[in-house]
């Protein structure tokens, strides 16, 4: 399947964002955040329709990118504690956002096509143009995973001790959501927003089940990925070409994760009854 | 156009009922991972051509115990299990929905909902189940509340909180069943959660919470619905956007009324003087 | 109110010139505004060891939670080391109760000790040689070297906290605050911590430490401090661990007093 250029180019995007979301994953899975991480791909929505009905495909990342990053102050400043519990909070600016995406698009003829690319990004038609703005972003969220990862360890492990160190916590928690909006936008066009989703959570959660140590969690987080993208192009390239069956790739992608997370279930429950 | 109505103003009451129980016990995010998991069973009962609730009310309890297995444990793993649940609930609804034809419509619908295409059969189910769950809620609410507030202390008076959780995660699977038809699962966890939270910001006290919850997803549902109509955009956005603009206003006037104490005190005391000077007059 | 106490041991490098480890001024303490604590007034010099005691909610975590920054300083001030609090931040070092942190959490015993170094690497230098062999030897001093490798969650309650105590011995501060270090510990561990804590304070670092152990206090602390919603005495703790002060801070709870017995105090 690999000689059609364009299943070399959704492995390429795969690929780049596996070494982004393996160590991503870690923190989200530290910190808690798979809900936050929920929220952030179902924000991006308006801010995708907004940028195309704005200035056409073109406007797209710029919008996608402005409400990734809108997003990410509002979910801090809301899930800092107060009158409404974080999940509640969450819950509500995930569905309301959605919904002004919903609401914009369903005003077009073509409203259930938009939604569905959306939902599933188009992997089998990225753009070398989109690779680079992919390795762009995945240098830049490399970055400041490398510079933030020790103070988002502390600060998941132990906020008190990470404060008394002299840590900004709030800044420290807006940073994690920024670099998770990143990675939202960075990937939500090519690969839609369950593959995102998918892509931020499972990998850590799969490999805790191997490891102890973040660091191996990253590592093994960015392997399964791999092996996990390249077993989803397979799927759904078998699917179409040899079943009829229009299995999108995104899909496929997301199933190959899921199985690899439900078979290393036992893996991790048989580590934990095992004596220290 | 009728039964349009009759369905959005049911299933606010509906969600809102459901949602004092969400709220309380932080069950948002799980929530989301039971209106995701009940997609693959819709479209595995339409498949086999069984009736959707059913197939959708089986797959759904079915998917309470498994979510409830999974995120029996608290911390990182639940919470990453909860993650793994949306996705793949998700993932393996689409891959069904592959197998056959019209996958976008009725994706979207799946998203968003279809409130107008609601016929009379759908109201009538959802009236019974909002007596139903009303029902539930009554009988059983005293051992909710307790187990949800403290689980060994409740244990120890004798109640089982693991069955008051399974008893609760079916009620809302059954909830959830019952409105994401007509409203859709971005709608459903936005009506559960939006009243809910508002209603709490206004008391602590689960009857008067309960009742404000109620009355603002029927609100909501009502003037969704009508606005929608006049802006022409999606119902099941419309909705949301009420509900969740209900709960802005609730915040911000809550903010207020925590930042200026007095100036608010003095406003419901004067409220509360004129309702007595009125009692005494009539 | 009283005087710090004038018998406590002065150590040897203490310059007149230098600040106190933490000074409390005419401070409130509390969350969004609302005061938990009131009317505290303490000075802890360097090398000296602070006991916080009180009955549960007295404000101990609360005082202690402001000098960190998670909790607020409502009125007065809080100076450590010399520096106003806001800008103080960082200065100490905070030991948690071991049993607030999730023990599922992917880290080894030398991880957590290592986290005590993390504001001398920086955000950009790698972590060093240097680093990695100062928590080896902070691990050693609670006697837990053979563990470094151990997931901190699999180490017994005793254990965590004596890792806990390496972290903020690896972060080299000159102010140490403990919240209740002492709950629930194994007698091992706990000599092992309050041996730890000696040798801390005589090479110059300040202890503040909340304990429900009067035992304890009276044995390790320079200064005890009796809190409950506001400052009831402080001063040595002879003066302070007195029935009197005892049955007026605590009202009709159960009391240790520092010779070991055990007295139901009445009002």
């Amino acid at each position: 399947m690999l000689e059609a250029p364009f299943m070399l180019r959704a492995l390429a995007e795969l690929t780049l964002l596996a070494l982004i979301c393996g160590p991503v994953s870690v923190f989200v899975f530290a910190r808690r955040l798979s809900f936050v991480a929920d929220a952030l791909t179902h924000t991006v929505f308006p801010g995708v329709v907004a940028g195309f009905l704005v200035s056409g495909a073109d406007g797209v990342f710029g919008g996608a990118l402005v409400a990734g990053l809108v997003t990410a102050v509002v979910l801090t400043l809301l899930t800092r504690g107060g009158l409404l519990s974080d999940d509640a909070a969450t819950a509500v600016v995930l569905t309301a956002l959605f919904s002004v995406g919903v609401a914009l698009v369903s005003r077009r003829s073509s409203y259930t096509s938009d939604l569905t690319a959306f939902l599933f990004g188009r992997l089998l038609t990225v753009t070398p143009g989109q690779l680079v703005e992919t390795a762009v972003l995945a240098v830049l969220t490399l970055t400041l995973v490398a510079i933030g990862a020790r103070a988002w360890v502390f600060r998941a492990f132990d906020v008190g001790g990470a404060a008394a160190a002299g840590y900004r916590i709030a800044r420290l928690d807006l940073a994690l959501n920024l670099v998770v909006a990143l990675v939202v936008v960075a990937a939500v066009r090519a690969v839609g927003t369950i593959l995102v989703v998918a892509l931020l959570i499972v990998p850590a959660a799969a490999a805790r089940m191997l490891t102890d140590r973040l660091i191996a969690m990253a590592a093994a987080g960015t392997v399964l990925t791999l092996l996990c993208g390249y077993a989803g192009l397979w799927l759904s390239w078998t699917a179409s070409v040899d079943h009829g069956v229009r299995l999108t790739s995104a899909t496929a992608v997301v199933l190959a994760l899921v199985l690899a997370y439900v078979l290393l279930l036992p893996v991790g429950l048989l580590r934990r009854r095992r004596p220290a | 156009m009728t039964y349009a109505y009759a369905e959005a103003v049911l299933a606010g009451a509906l969600a809102g009922l459901i949602g004092v129980q969400v709220v309380l016990r932080r069950l948002s995010y799980f929530t989301m991972a039971l209106t995701h998991a009940t997609f693959p069973g819709v479209v595995a009962a339409a498949i086999l051509g069984v009736s959707i609730t059913l197939g959708g009310a089986l797959a759904g309890v079915l998917v309470a115990c498994g979510v409830a297995a999974l995120t029996r444990r608290r911390g990182q793993d639940a919470a990453a299990a909860t993650g793994v649940i949306v996705a793949a609930g998700f993932a393996i609804g689409v891959g069904l929905v592959a197998l056959q034809d019209g996958f976008s419509r009725e994706l979207s619908s799946f998203l968003v909902g279809s409130i107008v295409t609601t016929g009379r059969q759908d109201v009538v189910t959802t009236a019974i189940v909002l007596v139903l769950v009303a029902g539930v809620l009554s009988f059983f609410g005293r051992g909710l509340l307790f187990t949800g507030f403290d689980a060994a202390g409740a244990r120890s008076a004798g109640y089982r909180p693991a069955l008051y959780d399974l008893l609760l995660l079916i009620t809302i699977e059954l909830v959830i069943v019952t409105i994401v038809p007509a409203v859709g699962t971005i709608l459903a966890l936005a009506l559960i959660v939006a009243p809910a939270a508002a209603a709490r910001l206004w008391s602590t006290r689960l009857p008067v919470v309960t009742g404000l919850a109620v009355t603002l997803g029927m609100l909501s549902g009502l003037l969704g619905l009508l606005l929608s109509g006049l802006l022409d955009i999606a119902a099941g956005a419309a909705i949301t956007l009420v509900a969740a603009a209900f709960l802005v206003t609730s915040l911000t006037l809550r903010r207020a009324s925590l930042t200026f104490p007095l100036a608010f005190r003095r406003a419901s005391l004067t409220a509360r003087r004129t309702s007595l000077t009125a009692r005494r007059t009539s | 109110m009283a005087e710090p106490p004038s018998a406590g041991p002065v150590p040897a490098q203490r310059h007149a010139s230098q600040p106190a480890a933490l000074r409390i001024e005419a401070a409130g303490f509390g969350y969004r505004g609302t005061t938990v604590l009131r009317d505290v007034e303490l000075t802890v010099g360097e090398g000296q060891t602070l006991a916080l005691v009180g009955p549960n909610g007295a404000g101990k975590s609360t005082l202690i939670k402001s000098v960190t920054g998670l909790a607020d300083l409502v009125t007065g001030s809080v100076t450590v080391l010399g520096r106003a609090l806001p800008k103080a931040r960082g200065l100490a070092a905070y030991v948690p109760q071991a049993e607030t942190l999730d023990p599922d959490f992917p880290v080894s015993a030398a991880d957590v000790v290592l986290m005590g170094r993390y504001r001398r690497i920086g955000w950009w230098r790698p972590t060093g040689r240097a680093d990695r062999d100062a928590a080896l030897a902070a691990l050693d001093r609670v006697g837990l070297a053979d563990r470094a490798r151990t997931r901190f969650g699999l180490l017994s309650g005793g254990q965590r906290q004596r890792v806990l105590v390496a972290r903020a011995i690896a972060a080299e501060a000159r102010l140490l605050l403990l919240d209740e270090p002492l709950n629930g510990v194994d007698a091992t561990s706990q000599e092992r911590i309050l041996s730890a804590l000696g040798e801390l304070t005589a090479t110059g670092t300040a202890v503040v430490i909340s304990t429900h152990d009067l035992a304890v206090a009276a044995r390790i602390a320079d200064q005890v401090c009796v809190l409950n919603g506001r400052q009831w005495a402080a001063g040595a703790p002879r003066e302070v661990l007195t029935p009197e002060v005892l049955r007026e801070a605590y009202g009709n709870h159960a009391v240790d007093l520092p010779d070991g017995r055990t007295m139901l105090v009445e009002t």
